[in-house]
């Protein structure tokens, strides 16, 4: 298969948008908000089902299109067989899908968990953005607080771009980008050595350091409009520490750096990043995928 | 109830006072020359102790330190060393996250690796090929125990020592930073569960109780079990104790009786308990819900009071002068850094990193600090090792913290 035209494709704009389809009570909310964001972005929708083709599910999926009056040039249904996870990666990599938008809820219970739902799955490895809206509505979700990840890695300033393009496209009013400072083995080493000033000078070192270089990145990135942005530093461990400050600022979406390894059971059992937030989403999670380092 | 009369405990406190104040200030002396507080510490146990105070004043070490003449004294002292190396061990499984292990990836895991097989192979096949190397005679170097041991001894790394190191070279926060902080996070893990399993089927206490394949057993199921289903209790019973009770009264009390419990366990189905205060201590540290401020007032009620009754006590036990042997020193200092720095040095190649970091993480990771000497008392203690090869240990330990500092230095200039 050629994915050539996915080779270092910018992760953003987002200029096709892809929805799971998936025939649950939440169907007309996911594809509307499928809709409203494709309007807002300017992007091309693709309504994508795998399972079954029945003439009861075309005919649910052609009145939803005519009640959200889509033009016919506007969006496009595909349909497919086999294994949801893989077919739905599939065909977001055949048609060169920017963004694919996914249902999911907020806390799965422990052995869905640990087996993995087919929203952790794709998230975890996906080729495109992936976004998870835990409670999507009929109007099209707000998203005016953003909290977004602004970790040590060649992804991030990525991140951060389609971000702030991402608020600009849905009027968010607030950015905070937030670096969580973890350092393992600090404790018993300062409890060893470190005077209480020292202890203090090394803690405020860290945070001025990691403050920095956050703000660095966020002077490089194009900002849009009116929008503010807020730099902060969180103690505790990633993945987690973002998702309770997610949570404490009650924010709409919280975007983080796709994942950069496979991730597999162990990562479940031994939670670590990505995987603190998908254990418990705090809000509506965008996944960015850059495919800047990326070889095919 | 056999009680400590007042003689007894006069000469207890003056001792334990005696060993914590002068090896504080000892500690804050050398670390104008960046000496490691553990070293300040194991100088004042050998002025203390038979090797120079014992040897020039004896009646002054007998009054100070009655071991030979009291034995409540010995058994209360001994009482105190043992919590404390329970509770060294504790902190120390509290650092080990498996998470940072996991997040770093291939080359964590590589690096891990090679730094244990080598230093293990090495270490196991000169015991298994010299036993006399090492004071054994021919009929004792047969057994498997030994080279397996110093094969351990050799794999072992000690993570806060590396992360000062780290830090005073700016490198804590930086990939091959972490990487090394990884590696010997996996070593400590690997290395107490194989020096568990010697010291249950091989110690004093344990041979005659379990065959090989229990002990391997109970330490693979009590591991599993801890870290599996109590470290995800301890997550959903600390966010309760941290806002429900007293602060930190509520948070230590249970960390604190979750090391005990869990070392009472496995001490009493044969496995030592510096097991289960290490699985104990990675349950604890793993949690996110463990506020920074709670470990570290672990950290430093365990390093400040324990740790140094603890080194303190290792040279009142040993005549370092009488048991320095230069061979043996030699050995195994060699062993250590060949095996140590060639294995982490090509486990991080392996894993793709170049061969100046690389280099820059075999001698990182060379540090074998306190985690090292408390590997040697335990095996000292346990009858497994002679007192020439326990010296041996506790020089190799000092000498390989000492310069991983300064060797790594070399490597790392263009890396800050």
């Amino acid at each position: 298969m050629d994915y050539s035209k996915l080779k270092r494709r910018a992760s953003y704009p987002f200029e096709t948008i892809a929805v799971a389809v998936a025939f649950s009570p939440r169907l007309e909310a996911l594809v509307s908000e499928g809709a409203v964001l494709a309007k807002s972005c300017g992007a091309k929708l693709l309504l994508i089902h795998i399972g079954e083709r029945t003439r009861n599910k075309e005919s649910k999926l052609d009145d939803l299109v005519t009640k959200l009056q889509l033009k016919e040039d506007q969006y496009r249904i595909l349909w497919n067989d086999g294994d949801p996870v893989e077919s739905l990666l599939h065909l977001c990599k055949l048609n060169v899908v920017d963004l694919l938008i996914l249902g999911a809820m907020k806390k799965e219970s422990l052995l869905q968990y640990y087996l993995g739902s087919v929203a952790r799955k794709i998230s975890r490895k996906a080729k495109c953005s992936v976004l998870l809206l835990t409670d999507p509505a009929n109007e099209g979700t707000v998203f005016k607080k953003m909290v977004v990840n602004g970790v040590e890695n060649p992804k991030t300033v990525y991140t951060i771009n389609t971000a702030v393009y991402f608020g600009k496209c849905v009027s968010t009013s607030e950015v905070f980008v937030v670096t969580e400072i973890h350092q393992p083995g600090l404790a018993m080493t300062m409890a060893d050595e470190a005077t209480a000033g020292e202890m203090t000078r090394i803690k405020k070192e860290n945070k001025a350091e990691e403050l920095e270089r956050v703000h660095a990145i966020v002077t490089r990135c194009q900002r849009q409009g009116d929008m503010e942005i807020c730099e902060k530093t969180i103690s505790g461990k990633p993945g987690y520490a973002i998702r309770h400050y997610a949570e404490q600022k009650k924010a709409n979406l919280l975007v983080v750096n796709s994942p950069d390894q496979k991730l597999g059971l162990i990562d479940r059992i031994f939670t670590h990043d990505i995987e603190y937030i998908l254990e418990d989403l705090p809000c509506n999670v965008l996944i960015v995928h850059s495919r800047v380092n990326e070889t095919t | 109830m056999e009680k400590l009369n007042n003689t007894d405990l006069v000469a207890l406190l003056l001792a334990i006072g005696t060993m914590l104040i002068l090896s504080r200030i000892v500690a804050e002396l050398g670390k104008r020359w960046k000496m490691p507080v553990v070293m300040g510490e194991l100088l004042v146990g050998i002025a203390l102790g038979p090797t120079i105070l014992g040897t020039f004043n004896p009646e002054l070490f007998n009054t100070l330190f009655p071991l030979k003449t009291n034995p409540h004294f010995s058994i209360a002292l001994d009482g105190i060393v043992s919590l404390s190396v329970i509770l060294l061990l504790f902190v120390a499984g509290m650092e080990v996250q498996l998470p940072v292990v996991l997040r770093q990836g291939k080359a964590a895991i590589t690096t891990g690796l090679g730094s244990m097989i080598l230093p293990f192979a090495t270490g196991f096949a000169i015991a298994w090929w010299k036993p006399e190397w090492f004071g054994l005679t021919a009929a004792q170097g047969d057994g498997y125990i030994f080279p397996i041991f110093l094969g351990t001894a050799l794999s072992i790394s000690a993570l806060p020592v590396i992360a000062r190191i780290l830090m005073d070279l700016n490198l804590f926060k930086t990939n091959i930073g972490m990487i090394i902080i990884a590696s010997a996070m996996f070593n400590d893990l690997i290395g107490w569960l194989v020096f568990s399993f010697i010291l249950s089927y091989a110690g004093k206490n344990g041979a005659e109780h379990m065959s090989v394949w229990t002990t391997v057993v109970a330490i693979l199921a009590f591991g599993a079990f801890m870290l599996f289903v109590g470290r995800k209790l301890i997550d959903k019973v600390l966010p309760w104790v941290q806002t429900k009770l007293s602060w930190p009264g509520g948070v230590l009390a249970l960390c604190m009786s979750v090391c005990m419990f869990s070392a009472a366990f496995t001490e009493s189905i044969h496995i030592h308990a510096i097991l289960g205060a290490f699985i104990a201590g990675i349950a604890i540290g793993d949690s996110v819900h463990l506020r920074e401020q709670a470990r570290e007032i672990i950290h430093q009620f365990v390093t400040n009071f324990f740790a140094p009754l603890f080194f303190v006590s290792i040279g009142l036990k040993v005549n370092f002068i009488d048991n320095f042997d230069w061979l043996t020193v030699t050995i195994i200092l060699v062993l250590a850094f060949i095996g140590k720095v060639a294995g982490a040095s090509i486990g991080a190649r392996l894993g793709g990193i170049d061969k100046r970091s690389s280099l820059a993480i075999g001698f990182g990771l060379n540090a074998r600090g306190a985690m090292e000497i408390i590997l040697g008392t335990l095996a000292y203690d346990a009858g497994l090792i002679s007192q020439t090869v326990f010296v041996a240990l506790v020089i190799m330990a000092l000498i390989t913290s000492l310069s991983s500092g300064p060797l790594m230095r070399r490597y790392t200039t263009e890396l800050t």
